[in-house]
């Protein structure tokens, strides 16, 4: 007989209480403080979690970067960040609790000395505020910058408390890069300590797909190549590159958009139902999709580049003229392709996905364009406005979730058109909608990974992405190709009109 | 927040309920008519109003409307009035959702009924049940135990919603309302705002696993069920209450000793009835809670 350990008597105040999920005293230190993401996202998100009291109790934040400055001048600059980025309104109070936890130290990783002082500051906040060793590391760094930071925390790491480190896309360039890198974090860190962000999975309209997906029966039976015309999904921006010429230059749409939200929202769209919503059942599925995506051949891609045009009744200049950006850059900013998805469910069913900077309008979409009617018992002329049935998942902007039917237009003799039933989720639930990067930074403390990716979700993408790219090295194309404020170069409409098909109306 | 855009009313006098679905219906087309609008409804919220409580009704629906877009029928009961009719007034109120050039309707349904027509209310408002979604019945003041309109609008109702803080006979009416527990849900209000409490007290486990008197200043209905979930929870049916009496819960102390003040801002009265109506199913630690303050003191 096997003798059990005595099994420790739960809290039964507890039962029934909506107990928040509060994570494990620790200290953040967040590689990159000065930065963007720091000011725009992070800061906020965590002035937002603090307002809702889910940071824990014991709690530190340690802003590391290369500007000079101090204690209170980090203090003073996050204010005034959260004060302009922050969702919620400023209030002083709840301010006044999180000022403190926040420290900031001025250092270079390269230099030894830099690294010993991150040491020594994590100590004496374990000691001061007991937080018991637990860490979160949080690379908001160029890539270049990860090998040392983590060799560094690596080499310094102990066995006290837990250890999580979060490391902001580009996941490496290719997939030679991608697997050195994984390779260099797993030489320190294990596998489920990586946090690996696609801040789109923490979008709530995301996490609604699996909703919307696996919590109704009516959809399930008929998501499939049976029913399923094809799919569309598009990743459209109306802004241009911003100030990241330096960034996007190398990388543009298809490492930027493609290869990383293009593709996980393809993967939610097209999975299995996951056997529970654990960790790893989530990503065992989406990664089932990423191996039976079809690589496609030349003319199933298209790339653009953006030339002149308006955005918004505004002038909006060519890629090529926007500062940092080489004269003769071919770098693409529109990426459209029809891929396939070699599996039992979704044989022979496209997947067109289109993603750019500069179009016609901000909009992250998924549509499930059904087949029509085999036999409508109408006259031709009853039904000629009529577009078959579409399942509509908008992202971003207007959340929300919208199906095209068919109905008669009231009146003598029978018309058929096209209309919209909508579910809008601020309509429905009149909360506020969490930005995703609080959801991600509280599920990272808890140690919760099943919203971020995996590193073999991760090398899937980049195969499929190498062998685009490795297509594009044979031709030059004849950019740019479509204006600004357009909806993408015509051959992206080709692609679709070879098969019978067109985009969606915006 | 959203905004509201407008509000579209609409009143009639010894009207029949075809009348109020017709006056929804051409509300609803005229708020579309203004700007793009979306009926979206999560529930019907009926309420159940005696004269006494119309003021405090009111203000709680305010803000509420919005946070769960729904059909609200307010039932005001004039059993006493010399003709038996009803009157209702209908209005369609649109809000603009953020982010959005659209907006969202939702429908407030008063009913006056008076004299003969305020015996069967289930009869009403069945026929202006939104199909399919859940009906919750917002009841103020003490119910009338065992009277025929609470039966009746129990039995049309998935959530029945109290504040015992509005019942005298505390803790005696507790037993009234454990009889309920079999026909629907039940949530409480005074339940809800001693959530603050409960969550902080639950911290101090397993201290206070052998607490024999508690100690609350608050009112009478939170002290008592304070008091019977922790009797339920810890399985003392003995612990003694000790309750000294305030408008709201300002202290708890065991066995002599007071504990800190919880965390947090206490809730709105809008954000405390919006909670509950985002609960759908029985609370077992509330009915046991409640079984539990009917135990005899020690």
């Amino acid at each position: 007989m096997t003798a059990t350990a005595p099994k420790q008597q739960e809290n039964p105040l507890a039962e029934g209480l909506a107990l928040r999920r509060t994570p494990d005293p620790c200290a953040l230190v967040i590689f990159g403080a000065s930065g963007d993401l720091n000011h725009k996202k992070l800061m906020p998100a965590l002035y937002a979690l603090a307002v809702r009291r889910l940071l824990p109790q014991r709690f530190a934040i340690v802003g590391v970067a290369r500007t000079e400055g101090d204690d209170e001048s980090f203090r003073q600059d996050m204010e005034a960040a959260v004060k302009q980025h922050a969702r919620d309104e400023f209030r002083q109070d709840t301010w006044d609790e999180l000022a403190p936890q926040l420290h900031y130290l001025s250092t270079d990783f390269a230099d030894t000395s830099g690294e010993d002082k991150v040491h020594d500051l994590l100590e004496k906040l374990d000691e001061d505020e007991e937080l018991g060793g637990n860490r979160v590391f949080y690379l908001a760094v160029p890539p270049p910058a990860f090998p040392t930071i983590v060799e560094a925390l690596g080499k310094r790491r102990d066995d006290r408390g837990w250890t999580r480190l979060v490391v902001e896309k580009p996941f490496g360039h290719d997939l030679a890069s991608a697997q050195q890198l994984t390779a260099t974090l797993l030489e320190y860190f294990k596998e489920e300590e990586i946090f690996r962000i696609d801040h789109y999975l923490g979008k709530e309209t995301v996490q609604n797909m699996l909703a919307l997906r696996f919590a109704n029966g009516i959809f399930e039976p008929i998501w499939n190549r049976q029913f399923v015309d094809h799919v569309q999904i598009t990743v459209a921006e109306s802004i241009g590159i911003e100030a990241r010429a330096g960034y996007y230059e190398h990388a543009g749409a298809i490492r930027d958009i493609f290869q990383n939200h293009l593709l996980q929202l393809l993967a939610l769209t097209a999975m299995e139902p996951p056997i529970d919503f654990t960790s790893d059942s989530v990503h065992n599925e989406k990664v089932k999709v990423l191996r039976a995506l079809h690589t496609p051949g030349p003319k199933s891609v298209v790339r653009g580049q953006y030339g002149r045009g308006f955005v918004e009744g505004e002038e909006a200049v060519a890629y090529r003229e926007e500062a940092g950006v080489a004269a003769d850059s071919v770098t693409d900013t529109y990426v459209a392709a029809k891929l396939y998805v070699d599996n039992w469910r979704w044989a022979d069913t496209p997947f067109y996905v289109r993603m750019g900077k500069r179009l016609a309008r901000h909009e992250t979409t998924i549509a499930i364009q059904f087949k029509a009617a085999p036999h409508p018992p109408f006259e031709e002329a009853a039904s000629e406005g009529l577009r078959p049935n579409v399942l509509v998942v908008h992202v971003q902007p207007d959340e929300g979730v919208s199906l095209a039917i068919g109905a008669k237009v009231p009146g003598q003799g029978m018309t058929i058109r096209t209309v919209h039933m909508d579910f809008l989720y601020g309509g429905a639930f009149r909360t506020g909608m969490p930005e995703a990067y609080e959801r991600l930074i509280l599920d990272t403390m808890l140690g919760d990974s099943t919203l971020f990716t995996r590193a073999d979700e991760v090398e899937e993408q980049w195969l499929l992405v190498d062998s685009i790219v490795a297509a594009w090295q044979r031709d030059k194309p004849a950019f740019p190709n479509y204006p600004a404020g357009s909806w993408g170069p015509p051959s992206a409409d080709e692609l679709l009109h070879r098969d019978g098909r067109s985009w969606r109306r915006h | 927040m959203a905004t509201s855009l407008s509000e579209l009313d609409w009143f009639g006098e010894d009207v029949c309920l075809a009348d109020v679905d017709t006056a929804l219906a051409r509300l609803r087309a005229k708020a579309s008519e203004e700007a793009a609008s979306m009926r979206t409804s999560v529930m019907t919220h009926l309420a159940w109003v005696p004269p006494e409580w119309v003021e405090p009704a009111r203000a709680a629906l305010e803000g509420m409307a919005e946070l769960h877009p729904s059909r609200t029928i307010l039932m005001f009961p004039e059993p006493d009035a010399a003709d038996n009719r009803i009157d209702a007034r209908a209005a369609v109120e649109r809000w603009e959702v953020p982010d959005t050039d659209r907006g969202l309707v939702t429908e407030v349904v008063e009913l006056m009924l008076r004299g003969a027509r305020a015996q069967a209310p289930a009869s009403i408002v069945e026929p202006l049940l939104i199909s399919d979604l859940p009906v919750f019945l917002r009841w103020r003041g003490e119910p009338p135990w065992g009277a025929p309109e609470l039966e009746q609008l129990v039995a049309v109702t998935d959530r029945l919603i109290v504040d015992s803080t509005e019942w005298d006979d505390v803790p005696g009416a507790y037993r009234s309302l454990a009889e309920l527990f079999s026909h629907c849900a039940a949530s409480d209000i005074a339940w809800a705002r001693t959530s603050r409490w409960r969550s902080h007290l639950a911290t101090l486990w397993p201290a206070l696993t052998e607490v024999r008197t508690v100690r609350v200043r608050g009112t009478a209905a939170q002290a008592w069920l304070l008091c019977g979930w922790l009797r339920s929870r810890l399985g003392h049916e003995q612990i003694a209450l000790e309750h000294e009496p305030a408008e709201t819960l300002e202290g708890v102390a065991l066995d002599g000793e007071a504990v800190p003040l919880p965390p947090g801002d206490p809730p709105t009265p809008s954000d405390v009835l919006s909670d509950e109506l985002d609960r759908f199913t029985p609370d077992p630690v509330y009915e046991a809670a409640v079984l539990a303050t009917t135990a005899p003191s020690p």
